[in-house]
């Protein structure tokens, strides 16, 4: 009796060997379309990445150009103001953005394409204090003003 | 344009370049300042609100996303090197502060005033930077 329970029990275990083996011969675990559809999520992030990115800079830049402008007048000055506070708020959402996706970085995904959004949102806060710098703190610092005035008898 | 710098980028040139991870600086500063007109050295951020003494920060994308500090003297055609500093890598930095701006801003001044600055120019090769002692910066 023993030995028929055991030779049923290898049966079923052959008959689930030579089932799995037959499937699994048919179907790969890296099923092609599968694996295209992932690639293409990727290529989708990295590309919504070097987009934002590409927009921050954009902005950095315009930002930059901004200091070229000569003697603004107050309602200059107040409107520079509300544009820094903007991009403080701007600044502060795109660092959430940036924390959110940093564990995919982690993982080894898109690691270039999350290191410039980092680098471009960084910039932006460079861009916006630079330009606090040069409209409100820089006039007010005695040295500074009076190095302008030598500087243009030079 | 003649290029000029204060000992301060000299010392933070040579400090920069011994590391491998900014061994672009050198290239960078032939590339961006070398053989160049006041009008494309205009961009960048502008520090003091002159137009023919423009004090600059300039953001060079890159390796070590270098940031140079310099003034462009329209009326000598000249160009003052004063501070670079890293943004990434080992010795990357944050944004120096307004009083550190003000105080090269003022040393640039003194030292044009007295000539005691750095001329610098090609080798033959053009490869590399030669750093001379300036003997009349002003004239």
């Amino acid at each position: 009796m023993e030995c028929l329970s055991h030779k049923s029990e290898i049966e079923n275990t052959f008959s689930s060997v030579r089932m799995f083996s037959f499937t699994e011969k048919k179907s790969p675990l890296l099923d092609e379309d599968k694996v295209n559809s992932f690639l293409d999520t990727i290529l989708d992030f990295k590309n919504s990445l070097n987009e934002k990115s590409g927009k921050i800079n954009h902005i950095n830049e315009r930002i930059e150009k901004l200091t070229w402008l000569n003697d603004l007048d107050e309602e200059c000055l107040m409107l520079t103001n509300d544009l820094i506070s903007s991009a403080k708020d701007l600044h502060s959402s795109l660092i959430r953005q940036y924390v959110s996706v940093n564990y995919i970085r982690k993982k080894g995904i898109a690691k270039d394409e999350i290191k410039d959004f980092k680098n471009s949102i960084d910039e932006l806060k460079e861009a916006y204090e630079d330009l606090e710098s040069v409209f409100f703190f820089l006039p007010k610092i005695p040295d500074f003003v009076e190095t302008t005035k030598q500087l243009s008898l030079v | 344009m003649e290029i000029f710098c204060l000992e301060d980028f000299k010392v933070e040139f040579e400090k920069l370049s011994s590391k491998k991870s900014y061994n672009s600086l050198e290239q960078d500063i032939i590339d961006y300042f070398f053989n160049k007109s006041f009008q494309q050295l205009c961009s960048g951020t502008r520090l003091n609100n002159s137009e023919k003494t423009p004090y600059i920060k300039k953001r060079l994308k890159g390796r070590g996303r270098f940031r140079f500090y310099f003034l462009l003297i329209l009326k000598n055609e000249s160009i003052y090197l004063m501070f670079v500093h890293p943004k990434t890598g080992p010795m990357g930095a944050e944004n120096i502060t307004d009083e550190s701006k003000a105080y090269l801003y003022k040393k640039i001044l003194e030292c044009i005033k007295s000539d005691d600055l750095y001329q610098l120019e090609l080798d033959e090769t053009a490869k590399k930077l030669i750093f001379k002692k300036a003997v009349s910066a002003n004239s």
